[in-house]
């Protein structure tokens, strides 16, 4: 195996993970949605990583298109 | 929701249709390339979500219609559903157009090869049909809730 | 009490996760793999389609496409049911 798809599976891995914990930590709305989608879209990279082209796509469309538009939606409607 | 800025609405002008034809390349390339009916839904849907976050939901309900919109979701959904009762001769979902020299009806090259367009049976066929109910479905929804958060934002300030 | 409790059982199911990530098959050998074979041998002369996962997801498993097409028609008729009090 090489080492350079390795060090790209391990960084990604990391910043998901801080990224949600960004998204939990935030006090305010936007930025704490903002982060989720950061999160999903380097979810959407480890799953391209993976050979899983497929899923990267529905996970790039619904989970940072989607999610982030309803979720502004929401928080629009609700302040 | 009020409409953004204009550098946003400019860049939308942009990009809009760029995404909707990718979107429906994705789904009418479904049974070539990575990606089907699914995947080429929600990313036109996402193009939706982006026309009525840089418009807002007023003057984006000139350019989508939810009637229109439901009404190709159910017809989506009955079409996928007949496709696969069409095959009810043999069993439920029989592939009945593959390799019978009609429509899609080409037999593909075994291995590794470019794709050709004509082959493929009811799957492009049902990649349609999902491609059609998927990204009107999610178009409704996004086009609801903004209707919906708009309201209640006028009902809180009344 | 009852924290110490949810601690202990907690740290024994996190123990229960950990040991079956340290014993879990490496990425790509699957233990059984006839399924596989078959559908990367025939897929393309049964469906002529080119995209194996495309002829899975909606010739040999059509059914479950079925059935997540109905929950996306579902929750749509749930979103419109919800706010249909609303007037744009």
């Amino acid at each position: 195996m090489s080492s350079f798809v390795e060090i790209i599976h391990i960084s990604t891995l990391i910043m998901i993970i801080i990224a949600s914990f960004l998204a939990v930590v935030f006090k305010k709305l936007l930025p704490s949605v903002i982060a989720l989608t950061v999160a999903s879209l380097l979810l959407s990279l480890e799953f391209y990583i993976l050979h899983a082209p497929d899923v990267a796509i529905a996970e790039a469309g619904i989970g940072a298109g989607l999610t982030m538009a309803i979720f502004i939606f929401a928080i629009r409607g609700t302040r | 929701m009020k409409e953004m800025s204009r550098i946003v609405k400019t860049v939308t002008n942009f990009v809009y249709g760029f995404i909707i034809i990718f979107g429906f390349y994705i789904i009418a390339h479904g049974h070539l390339t990575p990606g089907g009916g699914f995947q080429g839904g929600a990313v036109v849907g996402s193009a939706f979500a982006l026309l009525l976050v840089s418009y807002g939901s007023l003057n984006s309900q000139k350019f989508l219609k939810k009637d229109i919109l439901s009404l190709f979701e159910g017809f989506g959904l009955i079409l996928f559903i007949v496709l696969g009762f069409s095959g009810l001769g043999i069993t439920f979902f029989y592939n009945f157009l593959a390799n019978s020299g009609g429509w899609f009806g080409n037999a593909a090259v075994i291995g590794v090869n470019p794709g050709n367009m004509n082959t493929g049976g009811v799957i492009p066929l049902m990649n349609i049909a999902v491609g059609l109910e998927v990204l009107s479905a999610f178009g409704v929804i996004v086009l609801t809730m903004a209707s919906a958060a708009e309201f209640t934002k006028k009902k809180e300030k009344s | 009490m009852k924290k110490i409790i949810f601690g202990i059982a907690f740290l024994i199911f996190f123990s229960f996760l950990i040991v079956s990530a340290i014993n879990m098959r490496t990425f790509g050998e699957p233990a059984y793999s006839e399924m596989d074979d078959y559908f990367i041998e025939n897929a393309q002369s049964e469906t002529g389609a080119n995209n194996v996962v495309t002829s899975v997801v909606f010739d040999y498993r059509g059914f479950d496409t079925l059935g997540e097409a109905t929950v996306l028609f579902t929750a749509v008729v749930g979103v419109i049911a919800l706010f249909r009090g609303v007037k744009k």
